[in-house]
């Protein structure tokens, strides 16, 4: 009797030090997930990739540009989709929490006009850059 | 007993490994997702390409670049405006300018003496390009260079583009 309660004992405490170890790791992969997802890493991602596709465009170009992460992110801040980007002089702002946002400048002279894709209107997860015309 | 102790320690030993595997994730995590993404180079490359396109198209120099006595001073003077290049975006890059670029004239028989010249953008900037040619330092500016041939109708020219980015404070922490 004495020998099956050490051995329930001694399984017991590698069960739980099992869990303990996958709990500790599972832990570990979601800091490490949600890390890809913060606000501030994103607004600062697509905001240097706006501007850089506008200095590198020519007028008559557009643009399309998958937002779908950014979007989820916004609405989950109580921001609407439509207000997340921001053109004015040369510099492109984008939004995704009530606090943050982040800015870049672009130097081509152009006009831009930038707008959420309309096209499917149940399914609106991209911006449209459309270059204009040079100043 | 004595089997009890040992497997204490093994116990406090994971623990503390397990701690140094966290704090390790941890520190990669943090110099990988809080340093911006340095994009001055791509910048850089950009700026070249929008002024070779500026002044050469399909290999022939743009008939702006000339005029009666030979390279057009009036164009090098609005040259920014001629290729749509704004470099007074933010208010207080009047008083620290972030962008600087050279593009000098060779011709094809006499590639060591420019035969002209533009530059535009802050000269502060060119020392920083300088003490970086052994050895890179972040912190200071990137600078990107590249060089393409053109012909005029008459003459080819080597025309070497130096663009120097500096926005150091949203590329580098």
């Amino acid at each position: 009797m004495k020998e099956r309660d050490r051995r329930g004992k001694i399984l017991m405490e590698n069960v739980i030090f099992i869990i303990l170890n996958v709990l500790f790791l599972a832990i570990l992969i979601l800091f490490l997930l949600r890390q890809g997802q913060g606000a501030i890493l994103l607004e600062q991602s697509y905001a240097k990739q706006i501007a850089l596709f506008i200095d590198s465009a020519k007028p008559g170009m557009t643009i399309i540009l998958d937002m779908g992460k950014a979007k989820g992110l916004a609405e989950k801040n109580g921001l609407k989709f439509e207000e997340i980007i921001i053109n004015a002089n040369n510099i492109i702002t984008v939004k995704l929490s009530e606090d943050g946002g982040y800015s870049y400048s672009y130097f081509n002279d152009v006009d831009v006009s930038i707008y959420p894709d309309n096209s499917d209107p149940e399914h609106v997860t991209s911006y449209v850059i459309k270059i204009n015309e040079y100043k | 007993m004595k089997k009890k102790g040992g497997a204490k320690i093994i116990a406090l030993y994971w623990f503390v490994i397990l701690m140094i595997v966290a704090g390790g994730i941890f520190a990669m995590v943090y110099s990988f997702y809080y340093h911006p993404y340095d994009v001055r180079e791509i910048e850089g490359k950009i700026i070249i390409n929008q002024i070779a396109d500026c002044l050469s198209n399909q290999g022939e120099l743009s008939s702006e670049l000339f005029d009666e006595e030979g390279f057009s001073a009036s164009y090098k003077n609005n040259f920014l405006s001629e290729c749509h290049i704004n470099f007074n975006v933010e208010e207080s890059w009047n008083k620290e300018p972030q962008y600087y670029f050279k593009i000098d004239f060779y011709k094809s028989e006499d590639l060591e003496n420019s035969v002209f010249n533009i530059l535009k953008g802050s000269l502060e900037l060119v020392a920083s390009c300088e003490i970086q040619e052994e050895k890179e330092y972040k912190r200071e500016v990137k600078c990107v260079e590249d060089n393409f041939f053109s012909f005029n109708g008459e003459d080819l020219y080597l025309i070497k583009i130096l663009a120097i980015i500096k926005k150091t404070e949203k590329n580098v922490k």
